[in-house]
């Protein structure tokens, strides 16, 4: 089976008035199918800028970026994305938010309202269903926002730093939970953050980024023994782990800004 | 390098365009003047005007119509909205008045105004007061009882007194909320002004044009309307953005007035 | 209970405009009695004049709101969404907001002469530069994550049109339609006194040169009483539906 995203010569400037800033050094990576790719680094590296670049929102200056061996051209459904900030609607309920996609594919209702059920009780969102997003707390929100990727039914997810905005507490919830939910779905997610914790925790390869302008300076590879388990608890009991943790702090500290 | 030429020049489109149709107008049928005079007319009657001309009085009578209008909107309005915005029972009980006598402000007193104060200066400044005096009073009462109470009662307990409170904080806390209702009151105060002028005076820039009408001189208004565009324009950039931006930003408060 | 309240204030100003009406002896030529305003409102009333004259008042400003409405909007979308589009008419707007409708009305009488037509050019113009504006800077402060995430699900511009950038922009608009509400009433008021084309700016004017004040001040509480009917129906369930629905602030 080929590579679900190529990304070969990618190198991106920004326009400014001063004229061109690098945002990224070249970078080149592949993602399998049903891989966990989570990619660590300094802030204003150029992560958020390559995710764009997959997501189709923003064309490359050089090199090209190819999913399922067809160049990408802009934003497709076969490419979901959850965003850090808020993206969910405000004028929807968390049904109609998360049967969306659903929606602009002209899904049958029949069809729509099955996902909905099935991703509220994934996500832990029963009995919330008929609520605006204001009415709900952070963290509710952004499992609105994974359900709603979900549900549209991407083979790849683009996830950029998801769970920064959400106090630690929850975070470790909906860490667990995406976990659980990747598990059952199999889907090739890239996810970003600037948690080292979060990129060993949920990986099945860890992309450690350099600083500004970023390339992928290293790739470690995480085993995982089961293949659901993904819980807190033996994560920080498993010494193996917490070794691949600390190489990547190691890595991740050298590039402080 | 290009990009940044068009991006730069872009605002003027709309104005090169207007001048364009203008000029396509005449050159496919030629419409009278006492319809629409050629551009360059306007100009040199303005020009006119401007030196030896009326137009030097009528914008100074305007503008001290408005000024003293305004000024007396804003000192009435402040001090109208401090009194409503600390106590409750009187804000409740002028509430409904000032939805009402809001809705009927500026020109709809004109016909009664008219035979209290005759036609001239005190007309429009009473007009201008009407209309600017409710709007500061209700961005006031706003702003006032917007101001945090934790702030208020830090200065409490500091020991400082009721005056003292009012001044270090409920002043400074409202001024947004007033600095934007100075904004906005000074546009509705020049549109009523505008529209005083043109039946409720002898001078000011709102005769100028209307007396434009009754000699079919349409040199004369549409000169006068794009005069009247660029001082509100000029005001509004040159004096009252500059206030407002800058109590804003120096006391880093995000929220801009109206109704937030 | 509650309305009760809200009128008491009304009666105690009617209470000081009669104090001072008969205390201070204010010749009628200047000040009616509340009395005389009452009797002049009933006779207006049975004789069918007001409704004629508040009609026609109404009528056009509905007509005017009407093609504003479905104009601007769809204009503010336009340059909106577009940075160029944008860019270039930013300024020219803000110019024209200088220049209130009434400024235009001499033209106006020039081009159309003393007739309905220049009535309601001035308050379409007066209503359509706000509601375009505010449109207009409603649809650009939607944040761009919206988008993005639509164009990810696979919708089209129409879909995200009819999703995101309407309803985002929704109150926004409103807040456009009451500040357009607002002028165009008045810059209506003022058109009719000079126009003297019918509607209730040619009553309370005319009124005026027969020295009738009772007949004015009617006028004038009619002015400002359906001004304020009009603003709740047009604000009240827009209202609802944004902030306590969807928890979206008034911008």
């Amino acid at each position: 089976m080929g590579d679900k995203i190529e990304v070969s010569g990618f190198r991106h400037f920004f326009q400014t008035e001063g004229g061109p800033v690098q945002a990224t050094g070249t970078i080149d990576l592949s993602i399998k199918a049903g891989e966990f790719v989570t990619l660590v680094g300094p802030s204003g590296c150029g992560k958020t800028t390559l995710l764009k670049a997959i997501a189709g929102f923003l064309t490359p200056s050089e090199g090209r970026i190819l999913c399922d061996g067809k160049p990408v051209r802009g934003p497709g459904r076969d490419r979901g994305v959850v965003f850090q900030e808020l993206a969910i609607l405000p004028w929807r309920t968390v049904r109609r938010n998360i049967a969306h996609g659903l929606e602009i594919a002209g899904a049958p209702k029949a069809e729509r309202e099955a996902t909905v059920a099935r991703l509220i009780g994934l996500m832990g969102l029963g009995g919330f269903e008929d609520r605006y997003p204001h009415e709900l707390s952070g963290g509710m929100r952004q499992r609105v926002a994974v359900a709603r990727t979900w549900a549209a039914d991407p083979e790849v997810i683009l996830m950029n730093e998801p769970f920064a905005a959400v106090d630690a507490m929850t975070r470790l919830t909906l860490q667990e939970e995406l976990g659980r939910l990747c598990a059952a779905t199999r889907k090739t997610v890239f996810f970003i953050t600037h948690s080292v914790e979060e990129a060993v925790f949920l990986a099945d390869r860890v992309l450690v980024m350099t600083k500004r302008p970023g390339t992928i300076k290293a790739v470690l590879n995480v085993p995982r023994s089961t293949a659901g388990g993904r819980d807190w608890d033996s994560f920080t009991s498993d010494p193996g782990m917490q070794k691949i943790a600390g190489e990547v702090m190691h890595l991740v500290h050298a590039e402080r800004v | 390098m290009m990009q940044r030429w068009i991006w730069r020049l872009l605002p003027l489109t709309p104005a090169a365009l207007a001048l364009l149709a203008w000029w396509a107008w005449f050159a496919l049928d030629r419409p009278p003047p006492s319809v629409m005079p050629p551009a360059i007319d306007v100009v040199v009657t303005m020009a006119n005007l401007a030196f030896g001309g009326r137009l030097p009085g009528d914008i100074l009578a305007s503008m001290a119509r408005l000024l003293s209008g305004s000024l007396f909107g804003i000192v009435t309005g402040m001090a109208a909205g401090f009194v409503a915005g600390l106590n409750r029972p009187i804000a409740n009980f002028m509430n409904p008045l000032v939805v009402f006598f809001n809705a009927i402000s500026g020109i709809v007193w004109l016909p009664l105004v008219i035979g209290w104060l005759g036609i001239g200066s005190p007309l429009a400044i009473f007009l201008i007061w009407n209309t600017v005096f409710f709007i500061i009073f209700q961005n006031t009462v706003l702003g006032v009882q917007l101001v945090p109470e934790v702030l208020e009662l830090s200065v409490q307990s500091l020991g400082g007194s009721r005056w003292e409170t009012i001044r270090s904080v409920t002043l400074p806390g409202a001024l947004p909320y007033i600095l934007s209702g100075i904004r906005s009151g000074l546009g509705f105060g020049w549109r009523a002004l505008i529209a005083a002028e043109l039946v409720g005076a002898t001078t000011g820039l709102g005769q100028l044009i209307f007396s434009g009408a009754e000699y079919h001189r349409a040199d004369i208004i549409v000169g006068g309307c794009l005069l009247i565009g660029a001082i509100a324009m000029a005001m509004d950039r040159w004096l009252l953005l500059p206030i407002e931006k800058r109590t804003v930003i120096r006391w880093g408060l995000v929220t801009s007035g109206q109704g937030r | 209970m509650k309305p009760l309240r809200g009128l008491l204030p009304f009666a105690v100003l009617i209470a000081v405009w009669w104090g001072i009406k008969i205390g201070a002896e204010v010749p009628d030529k200047l000040l009616a009695t509340p009395q005389a305003v009452w009797t002049s409102f009933v006779g207006l009333v049975s004789h069918g004049i007001l409704a004629e004259y508040a009609s026609a008042s109404l009528r056009m400003i509905g007509t005017a709101a009407v093609i504003s409405f479905l104009a601007g909007v769809p204009l503010g979308f336009a340059v909106g969404t577009n940075r160029y589009a944008a860019r270039a008419l930013e300024g020219t707007l803000r110019f024209l907001q200088g220049i209130s409708g009434i400024a235009w009305l001499p033209l106006a009488i020039l081009w159309f002469g003393f007739s309905q037509t220049t009535t309601l050019t001035i308050v379409i113009y007066t209503l359509i530069v706000p509601i375009i504006f505010n449109t207009m800077t409603g649809v650009r402060a939607i944040p761009e994550n919206y988008t993005l995430a639509m164009q990810s699900l696979g919708a089209g511009r129409l879909r995200i049109v009819r999703d995101v950038y309407l309803p985002g922009a929704l109150p926004s608009i409103v807040v456009g339609m009451r500040l357009g509400m607002g002028y165009g009433w008045r810059a209506l008021i003022a058109s009719e006194m000079l126009v003297r084309q019918g509607g209730l700016g040619d009553l309370i004017f005319g009124a005026r040169t027969f020295g009738q004040i009772d007949r004015i001040m009617v006028g004038m509480v009619v002015i400002g009483t359906l001004y304020i009917v009009v603003d709740r129906l047009l604000v009240q369930p827009v209202e609802t539906l944004t902030v306590a629905r969807w928890g979206v602030l008034r911008r």
